[in-house]
């Protein structure tokens, strides 16, 4: 047998759907959506064309701006933050941000975020056709807005009502960005799926509060917020694994991922791509040591094409 | 990389930390952080790197240094690491003070750990030849003996003022620079907690001084990806403002403040 050299391995990865559409990435890292800006914070620490996909800031319909500070607290291995989605609204991101993103040779998707139904119409509406994209990811799992995002994505109801709505109007590659805050992801998953949505991405972070033993009072001004980091990343690896044995869909797996192991983990439970987020925050360029990581892996693995590994642990 | 040089306790809780950097991407000025992973390789915890303003800055000798109090997990780590030890560090970051107050009257009011980046900033006034009065305050005297013995090195009037004993005057920074407010300065700079930077602010755009602060707040990343440190503007279009890019030094009456 001759050895692989790292010139032989094949990182590629298609996230093919059951609509024949397909997302080819040239790896499987994509930044999740609130960690990573629109990019250019990034870029100023290392080319973010070499990742596979950029997922842009949630945005809304109406500009917002935000939750009260604090926003962000830590916990062993994790954080909790409450941002609650501090955006310029769709329309400055259509004239002042997807400009920007003309220079980069990477697949870009927007993340989308709303109240109600009829805000899923107008965002899919505006982004129909532009094309800078590659896709929207629909967030149907934001902990930290009142009165959408997470209330959707606990009802697969409402996220197949949701992700319909959006599939008749948005031409290009849906992702749908599901809870882990539910009894049982494989039925949001699947309603996803049979709603005609491309691809499922899982998770978002796991509601959870810090109190301050000191002021004796919530940390985070919000009271609740999203946990991320490496605290999450079992309970994002099990889901994965339990979705892939019933989805005929591509999944986004993504929770506590800082490290080539962790890719490989995510990819053998059944994730197609991977998401990096946290980490973002901590190490600008860490995709790049992960890819490294990956490459690593494969050498002593004696493994070609990544894709082949992809849900080998079932 | 960064080296640690010094990390020795030169007051209560209080370490001087001294780094000996290879190469910088840029040269650091009064106001700017680094931000500092203070868990070592593989460890989780704390997770966030930790910002900590400049105290000092000697390129001669690729020499940067920081003051930090031990409050939480994080400072106590750092606290407890040894010279030689290497660390992972970003920076310089966020926007600096502004520099152009050649021969004016300057006040530096500095409160608590909020004294530390007014003194790299008081070796650059000092050599635009600027008037310069400073006035420090901390709950208690030995708090300030160590930024006590680091100003009178520079060429300013330094005054002092703590909760605990009479030193110019028994009280707050803030108490101390109203009693000796006589002549307006042409600029001010303060740093400190923040409901004395509201109080300063409030006296400022009162007597129509104009100047700028640096305010502390919660950050995440550091590099303006997350927006966790988010400021609520006075500005006309209410756009929020990010400490750790746009900040942490702002324009007196430019962010709103907890008071």
């Amino acid at each position: 047998m001759v050895n692989l050299e790292r010139r032989d391995l094949d990182l590629k990865v298609s996230m093919k759907s059951k609509n024949n559409k397909s997302l080819k990435l040239k790896n499987p890292l994509v930044t999740a959506s609130g960690t990573c800006g629109n990019g250019k914070e990034l870029a100023e620490f290392f080319d973010i064309n070499q990742l596979g996909a950029f997922t842009t800031k949630g945005i809304t319909v109406k500009s917002q701006s935000g939750n009260k500070t604090p926003r962000i607290a830590e916990t062993s291995a994790g954080i909790l933050n409450s941002i609650g989605l501090e955006n310029p609204g769709v329309d400055s991101f259509i004239t002042d941000i997807l400009p920007e993103t003309k220079d980069y040779t990477l697949p870009i998707l927007a993340n989308i975020s709303g109240y109600s139904k009829q805000d899923f119409i107008t965002l899919a509406e505006k982004l129909e056709g532009k094309e800078e994209l590659a896709g929207i990811e629909v967030n149907l799992s934001c902990p930290n807005i009142k009165g959408g995002g997470m209330v959707f994505g606990t009802d697969s109801e409402k996220v197949f009502e949701i992700t319909k709505k959006v599939r008749e109007i948005y031409s290009g590659y849906i992702i749908v960005k599901l809870t882990p805050n539910i009894t049982n992801i494989t039925e949001t998953a699947l309603a996803a799926e049979e709603a005609g949505a491309d691809a499922a991405a899982m998770i978002n972070t796991l509601s959870a509060m810090k109190i301050d033993i000191d002021r004796q009072k919530p940390l985070l001004a919000n009271t609740f917020g999203g946990l991320s980091g490496p605290a999450v990343k079992p309970v994002a690896v099990k889901m994965v694994y339990d979705c892939y044995k019933k989805l005929n869909i591509p999944i986004l797996g993504l929770g506590g991922v800082r490290s080539g192991a962790d890719v490989i983990e995510f990819m053998l439970a059944g994730a197609t791509s991977v998401g990096i987020g946290t980490i973002n925050m901590i190490e600008p360029a860490a995709g790049l040591r992960i890819i490294k990581e990956i490459e690593n892996y494969m050498l002593k693995h004696q493994i070609q094409k990544l894709s082949s590994i992809i849900g080998a642990a079932h | 990389m960064f080296k640690i040089i010094t990390n020795e306790e030169v007051g209560p809780d209080i370490f001087k930390l001294a780094l000996k950097y290879d190469q910088l991407p840029q040269k650091p000025e009064p106001g700017q952080f680094f931000n500092i992973k203070v868990s070592q390789e593989l460890s989780d915890d704390p997770l966030l790197r930790r910002p900590f303003s400049i105290f000092d800055f000697k390129s001669e000798e690729k020499r940067v240094e920081f003051i930090y109090k031990v409050v939480g997990k994080g400072t106590k780590i750092l606290s407890k690491l040894k010279n030689g030890t290497e660390l992972d560090v970003l920076g310089p970051l966020g926007s600096p003070f502004s520099l152009n107050n050649m021969n004016k009257e300057i006040n530096l009011i500095g409160g608590g750990m909020g004294i530390a980046p007014l003194f790299y900033l008081a070796k650059k006034l000092e050599k635009q030849n600027a008037d310069l009065k400073v006035y420090l305050g901390a709950a208690d005297k030995s708090e300030l003996n160590f930024f006590e013995n680091k100003f009178s090195q520079l060429k300013a009037d330094i005054y002092l003022a703590s909760m605990s004993e009479e030193l110019t005057i028994k009280g707050t920074a803030l108490d101390l620079w109203l009693k000796k407010l006589k002549n307006k300065p042409d600029f001010i700079y303060s740093c400190g907690p923040e409901k004395m930077l509201a109080a300063v602010e409030k006296e400022a755009l009162k007597n129509n001084i104009i100047g700028e602060i640096s305010i502390e707040k919660r950050m995440g990343c550091g590099i303006g990806v997350c927006l966790s440190c988010s400021c609520e503007t006075k500005t006309e279009d209410k756009k929020n403002k990010r400490a750790c890019v746009e900040g942490p030094v702002f324009e007196l009456g430019e962010v709103v403040l907890d008071g």
